[in-house]
């Protein structure tokens, strides 16, 4: 029987389940906000709210929704809380609404979320399902962090805009552009490979 | 607002200058896990094609007629999502019925291409840039088509790459990732190329 | 059995799509003054980048009309989207009722980092201000041009040098502004 408020739901999207460097899924806003580190903690923020707050609404309709609508249904709500957050980003985080640019409302392809939906919270109750929401959230947005830090700081000898090497250093600029992405999301991988298990795919 | 950018521009730039995986990172999900079978490569790329070019008309449409005039450009992201999965959801339906090698070419694909973030891309940023209909149509080709050349490409170096020896951490996604960042360079050189 | 199935599928889309379409109204009717007023706000600090002096941005159909406190009209802001090397270039460019450039701003590039984003520094952008006819044009394109390209980005810089002429032809063509290089002469004197 599961458990009313169960704590691996949160600790599942952490780590162990992390959605992009496990399951390699939303990878597109990713790689696309990672090369600055305030515009990767923006996404991340975003995502937390939309993955969190479609779990728990789904969750509360889940036993409302008949199966063979359930997909469009869940299109349905995601798409709002894109939106509301796409508009809230825009009246009160306008230059950040600018830097995301079109991958904020893009987040509703995102197979995160819709993954989520299908496979916790339409068969959970609200609680876990928000524990998996902030769970999975979290660790998209560390996720996304990592890839940014490994990007901002060689790329433009910067962190959140503050100077770290000093006025002389000369930006690595590869890394800020999209080749830059693909290399360091490449490494991370292979690290993330070296470390862990031995488990097979 | 004077818009210079002529048809043959906006075709080249969407299709290599500003290409949709290699520099702006969309459709990436498919893109990882499909481009190890050149086979199924061409038929995604073949399905992204068809579906780009019809649902950023259709949306295109939906915008300038339904949206606009009635003040709920805010729904936009909703409309958009929903009439590129009705669009895919129905024309399946069609294919299945009239064209039933064409079904069984495209495969499980076609339903896949709804969460391609590459189609809902086009139909936003035709939207941004304030594209005419025409205009939007050559982008979505163009952006589908860079799409299409790129997995194809990508499809063909993955399967040599699977006999080759690679330390065993860089295998699979890793090296993928690499190869494509290599590519993503290869691209960038080409900016301006056409230009001017 | 089936139909049952279809017709509560549908309610049941109805009344979420319903539910979410009156929320998604909510936000926007809150949002939406806070998302005008930036824009707006980040609009007439750009006029007012380009046109210090204006103090009434009038919004016409193709430009931008700038008037003084005395409703004096002072100049024109024109929006270009300019082919660039890297994408199109996004730029404003006012003039004068002398025909002379006012100002210039980047709105949006995709050009080099480090070498054709240059173009949107202000060491690049001011070289055009109080230019007009061929001096508008790169030293290196035209034997009156004025204008330094930035090292290593000279399409990048052309693309903007092209685009502040063809709004010049633009505006000679309606023949409201003479652009005739000659008018420098007379404003510096002016200006003493």
């Amino acid at each position: 029987m599961k458990k009313l408020i169960d704590p691996k739901s949160f600790t599942l999207g952490l780590w162990k389940e992390n959605p992009i460097f496990y399951l390699m899924l939303g990878l597109c806003p990713t790689l696309a906000v990672s090369s600055s580190l305030k515009d990767a903690i923006g996404m991340g923020v975003a995502f937390i709210f939309v993955l969190t707050g479609s779990n728990i609404t789904i969750s509360i309709i889940r036993r409302m929704v008949p199966s063979h609508i359930r997909i469009p249904v869940f299109i349905v709500v995601i798409a709002t809380f894109v939106t509301i957050a796409d508009y809230s980003v825009a009246a009160y985080l306008p230059k950040l609404h600018r830097n995301l640019g079109v991958y904020l409302p893009l987040m509703v392809v995102n197979c995160i979320i819709l993954g989520r939906a299908e496979a916790f919270a339409s068969k959970n109750n609200i609680i876990n399902s928000a524990l998996d929401g902030l769970g999975t959230g979290l660790g998209f947005t560390l996720a996304i962090i990592a890839i940014a830090t490994l990007r901002e700081l060689p790329g433009q000898g910067t962190l959140l805009g503050i100077k770290i090497f000093g006025d002389g250093y000369k930006p690595f600029l590869i890394m800020i552009m999209p080749p830059g992405a693909f290399f360091v999301i490449g490494f991370l991988i292979a690290l993330k490979n070296s470390i862990g298990d031995r488990k097979k795919c | 607002m004077l818009n210079e950018m002529n048809l043959g521009l906006i075709f080249l730039s969407a299709f290599i200058i500003n290409n949709i995986l290699l520099i702006r990172f969309l459709g990436l999900c498919s893109f990882i896990g499909l481009s190890t079978n050149l086979k199924s490569s061409a038929s995604m790329g073949m399905a992204v094609i068809f579906v780009a070019v019809m649902a950023s008309s259709i949306s295109w449409a939906v915008y300038e007629y339904l949206l606009i005039p009635f003040h709920l450009e805010y729904l936009r992201t909703a409309a958009f999502i929903l009439t590129i999965a009705s669009f895919v959801q129905f024309e399946e339906i069609i294919i299945r019925k009239k064209v039933p090698a064409l079904y069984r070419a495209f495969g499980i694909y076609l339903p896949l291409i709804t969460v391609n973030c590459a189609i809902l891309a086009s139909a936003f940023l035709g939207i941004d840039y304030k594209l005419s209909f025409i205009q939007n149509l050559v982008f979505a080709f163009g952006i589908a088509s860079g799409y299409c050349f790129v997995i194809v490409l990508f499809a063909s170096i993955r399967e040599r790459l699977a006999t080759s020896p690679i330390p065993s951490i860089f295998k699979g996604v890793p090296i993928a990732f690499i190869l494509a960042g290599l590519m993503s360079l290869a691209f960038l050189g080409l900016k301006g190329l056409f230009k001017l | 059995m089936k139909k049952k199935d279809i017709i509560t599928g549908l309610i049941v889309i109805f009344l979420v799509t319903v539910l979410s379409g009156y929320l998604l109204a909510q936000v926007y009717k809150i949002t939406r003054p806070r998302i005008d007023e930036q824009k707006k706000q980040e609009e007439q600090r750009l006029y007012k980048e380009i046109f210090p002096e204006g103090i009434e941005f009038v919004e016409e159909k193709e430009y931008v009309s700038v008037y003084d406190s005395n409703k004096n009209l002072l100049g024109r802001i024109y929006n270009v989207v300019q082919p660039g090397y890297g994408g199109p270039i996004v730029i404003k460019a006012g003039f004068d009722i002398e025909g002379r450039v006012k100002g210039v701003r980047i709105l949006e590039q995709s050009e080099t980092p480090g070498l054709g984003a240059k173009i949107t520094e202000k060491a690049f952008l001011d070289q055009f201000a109080g230019k007009s006819g061929n001096q508008l044009y790169l030293k290196k394109h035209n034997k009156e041009g004025t204008i330094d390209a930035i090292t290593g980005a000279t399409i990048s810089s052309k693309a903007v040098s092209d685009a502040i002429i063809k709004i010049q032809e633009k505006l000679k063509s309606e023949g409201t502004i003479d652009t005739t290089a000659g008018e420098t002469q007379k404003e510096k004197e002016k200006q003493k």
